[in-house]
């Protein structure tokens, strides 16, 4: 699953853990962009954010490096704390009502109503919080059993667990040349950390499923055949990683992304004259590449990424839209570099699909719909 | 605006805040109802319906609540029948069935994880935990020391801490439980509350009251459902001479819960300041309600029911039947101790 319950730390509190990460520019608006973080998967009806964590997007101006195919991610930061309340009082006895802000570098706050459609705005953002249908969609059991065979394993039509459920969501409509930094070209990473003075990184997301995809697989690691190494990686700063452990994560993601590639029977990625695969830099640098001066897109996630590594401008939005299958994309990246046939793994949507008005995402979903 | 949880008391181990007890039980209980459809509908993973089983039967743990521990117990039943080749789903038995003090099954159960290849960090962890229950402590120790030594997280330190506090060990307990809070990395207000709790116990066993109430009120207010640090907590108050509040806090554990012992310790409580007539009337629900709970679950309930007929039940034939059966069950300090004081109340009834 994208980044559902991505190592230990999540299975044990999933209030912190982060299920996606979105960016896109506003179908509605070419001067607004829009920040999505979604956190606890499988949320029921009486689910909240916690009082006790930070969840943060951070956003940095970025380059593509002259002449080094990598990007280079400005110094300087915006970042949106949300910052949540103990639920209090009720809604005509229903579920207690949850009162949130939203701080940003600036100093300016936004404070908010969680689960109140129209959101709130403020100083060129607009935010919403609250419960959604968790818009993405895959077939994880086909997916574990990829790996338990060696094999692809995916059928003609799936089956997806998350089909039906809920997350907490966070969407920020952000006017983006009054806002941010620098730009138009946007890096995007979203974390989960405790509050207090000193706070503590517990998650953290940019791309969709490097944890569990990419990362998570042990068995061909020839490095570190038995480290849960997923925690480790949530530790770690997206802009600037630890020297000490990177060499671990390249490991397992030149052997990960070597496995995938052999699925279909030929190498489409042949690794360098130091043994990594032309995919690891780049997914290292875990964050959402978005361009903000280009128009909405549906389909573009991974464009700029992929533009720079072929050495051409890119053409798209880049960043993430809500309705993108991008586990059929990410499968076909890997497994044949787009030089065959897309890889499908038989889930094509969610229960419903992302709409292109604020929130965006679908309505929270009754709780017990049957999977398909 | 509210701030996140700081719990007077305990702020000084500099620990990052922890959600307020009320959310997590909103999140928990979210958590469950929406698992809880996919396995009715027969579409969960064995994760899944081994992760629901462990929230069930935490909520059970946290509320008070039999049902719960009924519920999942069943879960886990038909879970092994379903999976017969997985070893979790045996380890997920193994754990209702220890909590219902069925110690051999559950131990057979953990056997039968460890032939199905379940990692023996796993196995040995479920089995330290019976081992200890069933007083077995020399063995426990070895294991929960051993998987300190490998790997000294917060989970494995602080089951060092609830070994160490039943032994009594308080040096030891309190050297085990800062170290284990200094390592916590989550923000989830139970494992600690649970770890309060513990310490509670001990504290309250050592006759050290103020110790014990102050160890129950932090767990309470870490999660302020905790139904059996409540519970405790008043109990504590009781011997303090507050009955006032004693009294109040155990009515409602006693009109909310399925477990007779709020009612249990409210009948003796009311039954020592000579409201008798109020007495007799929890102690009518308990009655009825341990007798209900001894027949299905006999190993579970002997020990707390031996209690009740040795206080407020005044029937010291029956708590020496029970406690007869709790001894043969579990071979404690403390189901001994319960079985010399049943010993004791029949010979000076005779």
């Amino acid at each position: 699953m994208s980044d559902h319950i991505s190592g230990p730390r999540a299975v044990a509190d999933p209030v912190t853990d982060i299920t996606d990460v979105f960016a896109f520019p506003s179908p509605e608006s070419p001067r607004h962009l829009v920040l999505i973080m979604n956190v606890f998967p499988y949320a029921g009806p009486s689910a909240c954010f916690s009082d006790a964590v930070i969840y943060r997007l951070r956003v940095r101006s970025v380059s593509i490096a002259p002449n080094t195919r990598a990007f280079a991610v400005g110094a300087g930061e915006f970042t949106f704390d949300l910052t949540f309340d103990v639920p209090a009082g009720s809604e005509s006895g229903g579920q207690p009502v949850q009162q949130g802000r939203c701080t940003m570098t600036n100093g300016k706050t936004v404070p908010f109503r969680v689960n109140d459609e129209n959101g709130a705005g403020a100083e060129g953002l607009h935010v919403f919080a609250g419960q959604r249908s968790d818009p993405f969609f895959l077939d994880g059991p086909m997916a574990a059993q990829t790996l338990a065979t060696r094999q692809l394993a995916f059928k003609q039509v799936g089956s997806d667990r998350l089909y039906g459920k809920n997350v907490l969501a966070i969407v920020l409509t952000i006017e983006w040349a009054t806002v941010l930094e620098g730009g138009p070209l946007f890096a995007v990473v979203c974390e989960t950390l405790t509050s207090g003075k000193r706070p503590i990184r517990l998650e953290r997301v940019g791309r969709p499923e490097i944890k569990n995809i990419s990362l998570g697989a042990k068995i061909f690691d020839p490095v570190n055949r038995d480290l849960e190494i997923r925690d480790l990686y949530n530790n770690e700063d997206a802009f600037n990683l630890s020297e000490h452990y990177v060499g671990a994560y390249r490991a397992r993601l030149n052997a990960n992304l070597a496995f995938y590639d052999g699925l279909n029977g030929k190498t489409d990625w042949p690794l360098d004259e130091h043994g990594d695969h032309p995919l690891t830099g780049l997914l290292l640098a875990d964050y959402l590449v978005v361009d903000a001066s280009k128009p909405f897109s549906e389909t573009s996630y991974l464009e700029i990424e992929q533009a720079m590594l072929e050495g051409r401008e890119h053409s798209t939005c880049g960043g993430r839209w809500l309705n993108e299958d991008v586990v059929d994309f990410i499968l076909t990246l890997y497994v044949n570099a787009g030089n065959g046939p897309r890889i499908r793994d038989g889930v094509d949507g969610p229960i419903t699909w992302s709409s292109k008005v604020c929130p965006y995402m679908a309505p929270p979903n009754r709780q017990g719909i049957a999977r398909s | 605006m509210i701030a996140a949880t700081h719990v007077a008391g305990l702020d000084d181990i500099a620990m990052p805040p922890i959600t307020h007890g009320t959310i997590a039980m909103l999140n928990l209980r979210a958590q469950i109802d929406s698992l809880e459809p996919d396995v009715r509908r027969g579409h969960a993973s064995i994760e899944s319906r081994v992760g629901l089983i462990e929230l069930i039967t935490l909520r059970g743990l946290i509320l008070g609540r039999i049902a719960d521990y009924q519920r999942a117990e069943e879960m886990s039943e038909q879970l092994v029948r379903d999976a017969p080749a997985d070893g979790t789903a045996f380890v997920a038995r193994a754990r209702s069935r220890a909590v219902f003090h069925r110690f051999t099954d559950a131990l057979d159960d953990i056997d039968r994880a460890e032939r199905l290849s379940l990692d023996a960090g796993i196995t040995n962890h479920e089995r330290a935990s019976i081992y200890q229950a069933l007083g077995r402590y020399d063995e426990a120790l070895a294991m929960r020391e051993e998987a300190a030594d490998r790997r000294a997280s917060f989970e494995n330190l602080a089951a060092l801490v609830g070994l160490y506090a039943e032994r009594g060990e308080i040096d030891a307990t309190e050297r085990m439980d800062a170290e284990s809070r200094r390592r916590y990395r989550g923000v989830s207000p139970f494992p600690l509350a649970l770890l309060d709790f513990q310490l509670g116990l001990m504290w309250m066993n050592k006759g050290r009251l103020d110790d014990a109430r102050a160890s129950f009120d932090v767990a309470r207010r870490r999660v302020p459902a905790y139904a059996p640090a409540q519970g405790h907590l008043a109990e504590v108050e009781a011997a303090q001479g507050e009955i006032g509040s004693a009294v109040a806090c155990l009515h409602v554990l006693a009109v909310s819960s399925d477990d007779p012992d709020y009612a249990a310790q409210l009948a003796r409580i009311l039954g020592d300041v000579g409201r008798a007539h109020e007495s007799r009337h929890w102690c009518r629900l308990a009655a009825t309600r341990y007798d209900e709970l001894v027949a299905c679950h006999p190993e579970a309930f002997a020990d707390h029911a031996a209690e009740f007929w040795l206080a407020a039940g005044a029937n010291p034939e029956k708590a020496l039947r029970l406690a007869r059966m709790n001894v043969e069950v579990r071979k404690t300090p403390r189901a001994y101790g319960l079985l010399a004081q049943a010993v004791a109340a029949l010979e000076e009834k005779v």
